[in-house]
Parts: structure tokens; sequence; C-alpha cells
């Protein structure tokens, strides 16, 4: 047997309940480098706990998660500090994750179009700005996986647009990106669609499916 | 390979490990002493509320003489009614202020601080900081109210200093009370409600003014107690009673680490690695 190359997620049947709800139930889902997943699903399906689960934010009930490199992860719901301004939520990013340079973060603020709100506080963003930042955080140390929960809600459609470009870089640099979606129309920007239901993911392309049965698709 | 580098003979394949643009420590603590210093409603409250209550406790206390017991050499004071109840309500406006203080910045700031955690932050560096933030915080708070009170008695300098180290042993309990509520309470009410009830009951008990009982052992058992007795003592009766600021700070140590403990438990990574 040929070994497998590593893949840069791998998420085993994990279980999550919120009281007697039984949110996943054995959810997989595994992620090549260079991968971009869709995970869809009808709201109150367990997306976001999902995503959650994998980032380590939420404590699961059992189940395994391995990354294959550096996470980025972008949560649904902005998690910036108000009193603090775009400027200084980098420094404090910066500082996590010991940059030696703020480039990747000029490059990221260009590109979503907000160079000049720097020196706002977050607190006086609108919430589409707030938005930005929230991604810009989770792509600042240019992770390997990224985990994107409804990156662009609040987004006008020219900045939706370059969401998808600043998508399109990360996968042609070989980048894991999985992303929560409810958009139909995007369906085909992405390598797989996974439905989340009944609290267990399932792929819905024929390459994914093959994929998933090991048989060797990019070869 | 640069000469650094090869000095250091890293086996790292990482690029230039020169040293990171911004150090965890300083940045942190930084921005945690701008997070806690920027409550414009606890800043205005420090500044006419600490004043105007002064004066409102003093007009109700009038001049009577009142017997106040030093635990420590069990003599029973009798001092001037006016200058503790002084005492008394620098101490509960202190406990309301760096309370709500802390307890909003560190609520509002902790799903923030878990996601730095998780950026690579690391988590006894962003506890040390915040903790230092506090004391600074704290011991300001502490000294604008000390500094107040001077307009309504000059107790000497020994005896001054003696009510500013029972403020500031103060300041930091209920900085730290204000920590661990921020990291346990979900809603501001709460929290605000247990730091308000909790400096009330505890500062007013002490005070023979209010509390015809003040003087029963069993105010021991109050965070308020060892301050008190230890300002008084040194401002009222030229007692250094070193014992009972230590009573203070174990009382602000044991908070602050029960929140730290919870603080840390709260922004620690949850996944299921193998």
């Amino acid at each position: 047997m040929t070994p497998r190359p590593q893949p840069a997620l791998a998420a085993r049947d994990i279980h999550k309940a919120f009281g007697k709800h039984q949110v996943l139930r054995g959810a997989d889902l595994t992620v090549e480098p260079g991968q971009l997943v869709a995970v869809v699903g009808e709201n109150g399906s367990g997306k976001s706990t999902l995503l959650k689960a994998i980032a380590g934010t939420l404590a699961v009930d059992s189940g395994e998660v391995r990354l294959g490199g550096e996470l980025g992860y972008c949560p649904q719901d902005p998690v910036l500090n108000l009193n603090l301004t775009v400027d200084q939520h980098l420094q404090y990013f910066a500082a996590a994750h010991k940059l030696h340079s703020l480039d990747r973060a000029d490059e990221l603020l260009g590109l979503l179009g907000y160079e000049k709100y720097r020196e706002t506080a977050a607190g006086d963003l609108s919430g589409g700005t707030r938005q930005k930042l929230n991604l810009t955080l989770a792509l600042l140390h240019d992770p390997d996986v990224l985990l994107l929960d409804e990156p662009y809600q609040g987004f006008d459609w020219e900045t939706y647009l370059r969401f998808w470009d600043l998508v399109d870089q990360l996968h042609e640099r070989n980048k894991a990106v999985v992303v929560i979606t409810h958009l139909v129309f995007e369906q085909e920007r992405f390598d797989v669609l996974a439905d989340l239901v009944d609290g267990r993911l399932t792929p819905r392309t024929a390459a994914a499916v093959a994929a998933k049965e090991h048989s060797n698709v990019g070869a | 390979m640069s000469a650094p580098e090869a000095l250091k003979g890293t086996p790292s394949t990482r690029s230039a490990p020169s040293t990171p643009l911004y150090g965890q420590f300083p940045t942190a603590l930084g921005f945690s002493v701008r997070e806690q210093s920027r409550n414009r409603l606890a800043a205005l409250l420090l500044v006419l509320f600490v004043p105007l209550w002064y004066l409102l406790m003093t007009s109700i206390a009038g001049d009577k003489d009142l017997e106040f017991k030093l635990y420590a050499t069990g003599e029973l004071l009798s001092v001037d009614g006016t200058h503790v109840t002084l005492i008394t309500a620098g101490m509960n406006s202190l406990t309301m202020i760096s309370g709500f203080v802390v307890f909003d910045a560190v609520r509002k700031a902790l799903n923030f601080d878990k996601r730095l955690a998780f950026a690579g932050f690391r988590q006894s560096t962003l506890i040390g900081a915040k903790m230092l933030a506090i004391g600074i915080v704290a011991g300001t708070i502490a000294l604008y109210t000390a500094l107040a009170l001077l307009i309504y008695w000059r107790p000497g300098l020994s005896g001054w200093a003696t009510v500013l180290a029972g403020f500031v042993a103060m300041t930091l309990t209920y900085g730290s009370l204000g920590l661990l509520l921020g990291v346990l309470v979900k809603n501001d009410l709460e929290g605000f409600f247990l730091i308000i009830m909790g400096g009330l009951t505890d500062t007013f008990l002490q005070n023979p003014l209010g509390n015809p009982a003040a003087n029963k052992p069993v105010l021991q058992y109050f965070p308020s107690f060892g301050p008190m007795q230890f300002s008084v003592g040194g401002s009222l009766g030229d007692t250094v009673m070193w014992r009972y600021l230590g009573f203070g700070l174990i009382w602000a140590a044991s908070f602050a680490v029960i929140g730290l403990i919870v603080f840390h438990l709260r922004t620690r990574s949850r996944r299921p690695t193998r």
C-alpha cells in the first residue's frame, strides 16, 4: 500500500450534544492541502458547532481532530476588542503569532479595502468592516488550514468578489480552506460540497465520494 | 544561514528567528491598561462621586465620638466618628469603582483573550499582563481616593500613608473580585449587583456608626476587615499593624488566583487531539 499524503485536516467521529439535543453524531471531515470545501446545511444543523469543535473553542463529547499545519479560524460573529483600533488588533495578533512583519496584514487590508479605518476603534466600525477585520485576524499568519464561518456576512458586492479573489489565491497556494455557506450559487467554486444532515457530513460531488473511497483522484 | 543563527546552532527549519515585531508581554500590558482605563463612567464616578460621597457621609456622621475596636491590641479606640466614616466612605467607593472597572474590562475581553490565546499568545503572559494592569489601575484609583480624602481630613503623613495602603489593599481585593466575576458571570447586571452589594455590605459593617455590631468578631471574616483595621489603627491609633494589611492582601490574592485559574480554563484549547 502506498502511503497517502497527510491530510491538512482530519476530523473523525465528532459527537456533540447540548443537553439532550444531539447536534453532531459522528461527523467526519477530511480536507487535503489545496482543497476548497463548503459545509452546507440548514439553520441549526450544527455547521458552526462543527467548526468550533475543530478550532478547539468548544469541547466535544467524543471524536478526534488532527491538523497538518497551522490553523486560522474566522468565527461567525466577529471576536474583536471594541476598545482597540484596527492597527492595535493587528499588533496584538502579530504579538500572538510572533510575526516579524505586518506585510501580510497590509496586503489583506488593501485587498479587502479598509485601510482608511486603521486608526478607528473596532466599536466604531460598521458591521461589514468588523467582519473584514475578523477575517484579517484569521489570515494574518498565513495559516495552512482555514476555517471560515460565513466569512462574508455584511460584505458589499465589491468586497464579496474580492473575498473570492482572496480564496482563489489561497487555493492556488495549496491552502486547505473550509467555508460554511448558505449560498447555492457559489457551489461551483468548491472542490467538495459537504452536507451536514442529522449530525453527519455527506460529500455531495462524485469526485469527493471517490476521494472518500480512497481512490487516487488526482493522479 | 546568518551568523547568529549559526552560533545558536538551532536545527529549526523556520526562517530568520530574529525578534518578533511586538513582544507579547509589553503588548498585552499596554492594551490591558488601556482597556481598563477607558471606562468613562468609572472615571466620572471616581472624579465626581468620591468627593461627593465623602461630603455626604461626613454630614451624616456628625462629630460624635465612636468606639472602634483594634483587634491587634484588643483596645477600644475612642475616635472621631467623622474620621472613621471618611475611611469607610473611601473604601466603600473604591470597592465599587475598582470592581466595576476590572469586571467590565475582563468580561468584555474574555472571548477576545481566548482568540489571542488560540492564536499563540501564552496564557501565562496574558494573565501576568492582565494582573499587572489591574495593579496599576487599582493603585491609581486608591491614590486618587486617598488624595481626595485630604479635602476633608489631614491625618498626617504616616496616618495618610496607612489609609492609602489600606485603600490599595481594598482596590486590589475588589479588582480581583471583578476579575473573578468577569470570567464567571454571564451578564453585566449580575456582576454589578454582586460587586455593589458585596462592597456595601462589607465596608458598611466595619463602621460602628452604621452598624452597632461593628466591633463583633464575625466581621473578621469580611475582606475589608484587615485594611480597615490597618487604616484606622495607623491614622487614628498610632499603631501600624502590618499583619492586618496582609489579611487584605490575602483576600486579594485568593480572588485573583481563583479568577486566573478560571481564566486559564476558559481560554484553553478544547480541540480533541490524540
